[in-house]
């Protein structure tokens, strides 16, 4: 091949690599779009409103006035296309649940465990996620509680203890840490990991072993994001199977992190509670400062043979010196006992929060 | 032999290393696969193979030592996947050799073994290295080194810290060119005398010819080997690379059941004779 005929091979290269990265970006806009109409669904009396539509077209049309190549009738047929199929996904789509981070975060990995009927939703924070079930934005939502490595995570505990939503399912995800990188990196060439310092923290032994430098980053599917963004090939992330798919990145190794197993427990939040069948209830409450207290509110289960799960203080923070208990229990098949059970801890506590009952998963 | 000191014998009982189930040193222990990782696929029919034919071990080369450059240079980091996951499938520990000493922290988190090959024997910053990655090492002879030589590669390993060094005789250059090299077998016992590491016998790139593997395996067995490590390959004529020394799972099944006899029949008579008070030692 002449020296000309290779330079222009490999412009062509260059401009068709840049070519299949905004057809990335078009198709990541694409679903963020129809995610997004899909919320307005429970919001509005009818699935068509004509004339949003027609201001949003017309909208679109002034947009393309100033930009040469974006001629009106190819623009409105591409957005009538795209009105079209979020009508019809509206009609046909099953629940939305929500999860903090990005697609291909943990939380998106356990709602596919959970239901996978149900349209994972991204969060930009947890407190995002109740706000939206609240609002009727989605129909449920999905939130870590406790690691079995890290222990609980506290900013859900405590929005857990303001919210009026109700706890309607868990499910506990086996978390695999997977190092990615671009497919093109060389291995020996890298030098940095990022990723949530959780995340980092749980494969420490796996990233001194290799001498990379750990970077904290605020999430781990972000930074898988940010990587493929970046293109970089000194740097790796840890983050799971699912980001790999999604951002077209390279599994260097599967499962680095350094205990197993790695367990995440997640809840599932609804407006109303479960009228499906359940057999575990969570709760908090908090018992008064003197002798005996808590020992008498836990007789209650004892006596009526009743497992505790989990128990675990939290430090009120409206009366210092005061702890909240967060308690789940097994109620099994006797839901019927529940309300005498609440009503005696009632009695023996301060404070006392149902959250709600719900199916245990196994 | 006045600087190995940590290799040498001189009256220390014989080291086992522990891989899986088997113990090198104590049973005899078989490691076989293809030359190369060539695909997933192909790894895991033919660890499947080996497994059914009693093989305690599978050894794939991922990063290849090619006399030429512009032959297969294997898979990398990918070939390493791929028997990782064939550990996973069939339970057998896996072995797979390491060139680059920048590679073998990485290698130690995919393979139960690292190889050294016979042309990095004398790579001391690659010794080093292996010595500190945590894993048992397979230490293979250089095609011109003496006994004294490698012994003081072993040496390196042992020093920085790794006491899991198994040997390997894999033949030596001489003026004989009929066969690719010469089986030096009567290294095995000369090397009992001379150290306590287990030594174990390459009769695949020995030979360089798959129908004087079956025999010569039974040879070191024979001269008391504590193990082979074998090439098989169930499409021999397909195989990226030594496509005219690879057995046939088949071939290598019938081989097992021999020199699992052969060691069999030696355990015995060595207790025989122990009872008649008059060992072979």
């Amino acid at each position: 091949m002449s020296e000309e005929k290779k330079n222009s091979a490999g412009n062509l290269n260059d401009v068709r690599r840049r070519i299949d990265e905004v057809d990335r970006d078009i198709l990541k806009n694409l679903q963020e779009r129809l995610e997004i109409s899909l919320q307005t669904r429970r919001l509005k009396s009818q699935v068509r409103d004509q004339d949003r539509e027609k201001r949003l077209l017309d909208r679109l049309k002034a947009d393309c006035g100033t930009r040469q190549l974006l001629e009106p009738e190819f623009v409105l047929n591409i957005f009538e296309r795209i009105i079209t199929q979020s009508l019809s996904l509206q009609e046909t789509t099953g629940g939305l649940i929500g999860f903090q981070g990005e697609h291909g975060a943990y939380g998106e990995e356990a709602a596919r465990l959970f239901d996978p009927s149900l349209v994972p939703i991204p969060c930009r924070q947890f407190d995002d996620v109740f706000q939206s079930v609240a609002d009727g934005r989605l129909d449920c939502g999905l939130v870590p509680v406790q690691n079995s490595l890290g222990g609980p995570i506290t900013r859900v505990n405590d929005l857990l203890l303001e919210t009026s939503l109700k706890v309607t399912g868990e499910v506990i995800l086996p978390v695999r840490h997977c190092l990615l990188a671009n497919p093109e990196t060389n291995h020996r060439e890298i030098r940095e990991v990022f990723s949530h310092p959780q995340a980092l923290s749980q494969c420490r032994d796996f990233i001194a072993r290799q001498g990379l430098i750990p970077r904290p980053y605020y999430d781990t599917a972000g930074a898988a994001r940010k990587l493929a963004l970046d293109r970089s090939r000194t740097e790796a992330v840890v983050a799971g199977r699912l980001c790999a798919e999604l951002y077209h990145l390279e599994i260097i190794k599967e499962d680095i992190q350094d205990r197993n197993p790695n367990l995440t427990r997640f809840l599932i939040l609804s407006r109303d509670e479960s009228k499906r069948e359940a057999d575990k209830c969570s709760m908090i409450f908090s018992v008064p400062d003197s002798p005996g207290a808590l020992f008498k509110t836990l007789q209650i289960f004892a006596v009526r043979n009743i497992n505790l799960t989990r128990i675990e203080s939290f430090r009120d923070r409206d009366h210092p010196g005061r702890h909240l208990f967060f308690c789940d229990f097994q109620i099994g098949a006797r839901k019927t006992d529940l309300p005498g059970v609440l009503a005696e801890i009632e009695e023996a506590t301060l404070m006392m929060k149902y959250l709600g009952c719900y199916k245990e998963h196994r | 032999m006045n600087a190995i000191k940590l290799a040498a014998r001189e009256g220390r009982s014989r080291t086992t290393v522990k891989v899986g189930r088997v113990e090198f040193g104590r049973n005899l222990a078989v490691i076989a696969g293809p030359c190369s990782v060539e695909s997933e696929e192909q790894t895991l029919r033919i660890a499947y193979a080996v497994k059914a034919a009693g093989a305690d071990m599978l050894r794939g080369g991922a990063f290849k030592p090619r006399t030429s450059p512009y032959a297969f240079q294997g898979l990398g980091l990918r070939g390493l996947k791929f028997l990782a996951r064939a550990r996973e499938e069939t339970g057998l520990p896996v072995i797979s050799e390491v060139l680059d000493p920048r590679d073998a922290s990485w290698m130690s988190e995919y393979v139960d073994v690292l190889q050294v090959g016979a042309r990095n024997m004398q790579n001391f910053s690659l010794l080093k290295e292996v010595g500190r990655s945590g894993k048992p090492v397979l230490l293979k002879r250089g095609m011109q080194a003496t006994l004294a030589e490698w012994l003081n590669c072993a040496e390196y390993i042992l020093d920085a810290g790794n006491p899991d060094v198994i040997l390997c005789e894999r033949g030596i250059r001489t003026f004989e060119t009929h066969l690719r090299n010469t089986l030096d077998l009567s290294a095995v016992p000369a090397l009992r005398a001379l150290t306590h590491l287990p030594v174990i016998v390459d009769p695949t790139h020995s030979t360089g010819r798959v129908d004087l593997v079956p025999p010569m395996s039974m040879a070191a067995v024979a001269a008391g080997a504590d193990g082979l490590i074998v090439e098989v390959h169930d499409h021999p004529d397909e195989a990226l690379c030594d496509r005219e020394q690879a057995m046939l799972p088949e071939a290598f099944a019938e081989m097992m059941i021999r020199i699992r006899d052969l060691r069999t029949f030696l355990d015995g008579a060595e207790q025989r004779m122990e009872k008649k008070g008059d060992g072979y030692e």
